[in-house]
């Protein structure tokens, strides 16, 4: 059967003119858009949009979920109904979206100090309003600046972003043509301060070059990611300072 | 000129500080705060029980020995009562010091008293100790401009009782939005002097 895959690579560049490195743009990220949430944030990445709202740490419940010497995290993935053309017409979760949430609660419980907080629990919730391929990367990235905007302590603030293989070229950051065509796809989220790398999931093949190249390569676009972060938490402070310079 | 810092940022001192941590001879922020040389000011977070601590509650459940305090915080609060002492009515506003911290996560309160009429307000404990101030100015400034009486709890709750508490409220607000911006104190006195003048003019008129 011919495949109907569409062409991905067109003059050298991909299918919406970015370079096989370059980010989608624009990614603008806003902290602390939820006045009820104990930390919130909101993240416009290419046509991802995406809202993040923590709550906590306050007592954990049910009771028998509760650790008396760490605070347990919860995370709730969900994409809206209205967040896409296909497949999630509907609210809820779904094999997908537990999976997601599964992994990005995997990702927090590793930077966040959770044995400050003894028997509580710290809840985020990652609400996919528009999607557009790299959504659990694009919500990682905006639940750790919600985290921060908590005053949750953390070793480090986590972005991630996705690699994949187009033919023969690795190309970052795809979007959703390029993921649901693409050889392969690998979504990976590193702690930026020694470069761990907390999620890697991998759908179709690469071959051990290529996996290296494509980490320095999300190592490379990290930098921009994380001064977008940094960018975001400053500006909500800055602000307010900002009405009383020059007095 | 205070540094503003994020989690996992290197901050240029050796050794251990409050909300940071050390890692391979580097020194950094665990919290989104502001750093000068001597401390991480955090920005944003929950309260942390300490011995002697004033907090704010409201009772959700008594018994004849023991009587249970929510103080909005990831910690339960607990009152332990003398014999043939009255409990005080579910969900009356008390106030308390901290005794103990059990576990880590049970506060066990002392000198409780219920705290009767006013009303209730929740800042972001971050703020609660600028909201005290240095020795106590920027509380005893709303107090003695407003006339209220207000008792702030470290966890974040804020009673205030007094004919003009409104003011103080939209006062103790602005003191939690601009928390990191220097001058607050005369700034706060130059909005609640305007805030009496004015009341006092409607009420002359």
């Amino acid at each position: 059967m011919k495949s109907n895959k569409p062409q991905l690579i067109v003059n050298g560049k991909r299918t919406d003119g970015r370079d096989f490195d370059e980010l989608r743009s624009p990614i603008n990220i806003k902290a602390g858009v939820i006045e009820n949430a104990d930390g919130s944030s909101y993240i416009e990445w290419g046509n991802n949009k995406i809202i993040v709202a923590v709550y906590g740490p306050k007592e954990a419940m049910p009771k028998h979920m509760m650790d008396p010497t760490k605070a347990i995290i919860k995370c709730r993935y969900s994409m809206s109904p209205f967040s896409n053309l296909s497949e999630h017409g509907r609210s809820g979760p779904s094999r997908r979206s537990t999976e997601i949430s599964k992994v990005i609660k995997e990702v927090f419980e590793n930077v966040v100090f959770l044995n400050e907080f003894p028997g509580s629990e710290i809840d985020i919730f990652i609400e996919v309003l528009q999607g557009d391929g790299g959504t659990r990367a694009a919500g990682i990235t905006a639940a750790s600046v919600a985290l921060a905007s908590a005053g949750i302590p953390m070793r480090d603030l986590v972005y991630a972003v996705s690699v994949g293989r187009l033919d023969d070229e690795l190309a970052i950051d795809l979007n959703m043509i390029e993921d649901n065509y693409s050889d392969s796809d690998m979504p990976m989220a590193i702690a930026p301060r020694n470069n761990e790398v907390l999620l890697l999931q991998m759908d179709g093949g690469l071959s051990m070059e290529q996996l290296s190249k494509g980490m320095s390569m999300v190592i490379n676009a990290g930098k921009e990611i994380s001064k977008k972060q940094t960018d975001a938490l400053k500006e909500t402070y800055e602000s307010v300072s900002r009405k009383y310079e020059g007095r | 000129m205070k540094e503003f810092v994020v989690p996992g940022q290197q901050i240029a001192r050796r050794g251990r500080l409050e909300n940071s941590f050390t890692e391979k001879e580097g020194t950094y922020s665990k919290v989104l705060g502001l750093y000068d040389e001597h401390e991480i000011v955090p920005l944003e977070g929950t309260w942390k029980a300490n011995v002697g601590d004033s907090v704010v509650g409201i009772v959700t459940m008594a018994r004849s020995s023991v009587c249970m305090i929510d103080i909005q915080s990831f910690v339960r609060g607990l009152e332990v009562l003398r014999k043939y002492e009255n409990p005080p009515a579910l969900g009356s506003v008390v106030s308390g010091i901290v005794r103990d911290v059990e576990n880590r996560r049970t506060v066990v309160l002392e000198r409780v008293s219920v705290l009767r009429d006013g009303v209730l307000m929740k800042v972001k404990p971050a703020k609660v100790p600028r909201l005290i101030g240095k020795s106590n100015t920027m509380i005893n400034q709303i107090s003695e401009l407003t006339g209220v009486r207000i008792i702030v709890g470290m966890n974040g709750l804020v009673w205030i009782r007094g004919e003009r508490s409104a003011l103080a409220m939209a006062a103790i607000t602005r003191i939690c939005e601009e928390a990191h911006v220097p001058g607050l104190t005369m700034r706060i006195r130059e909005m609640l002097e305007k805030g009496r003048n004015d009341i006092e003019n409607k009420e002359s008129a």
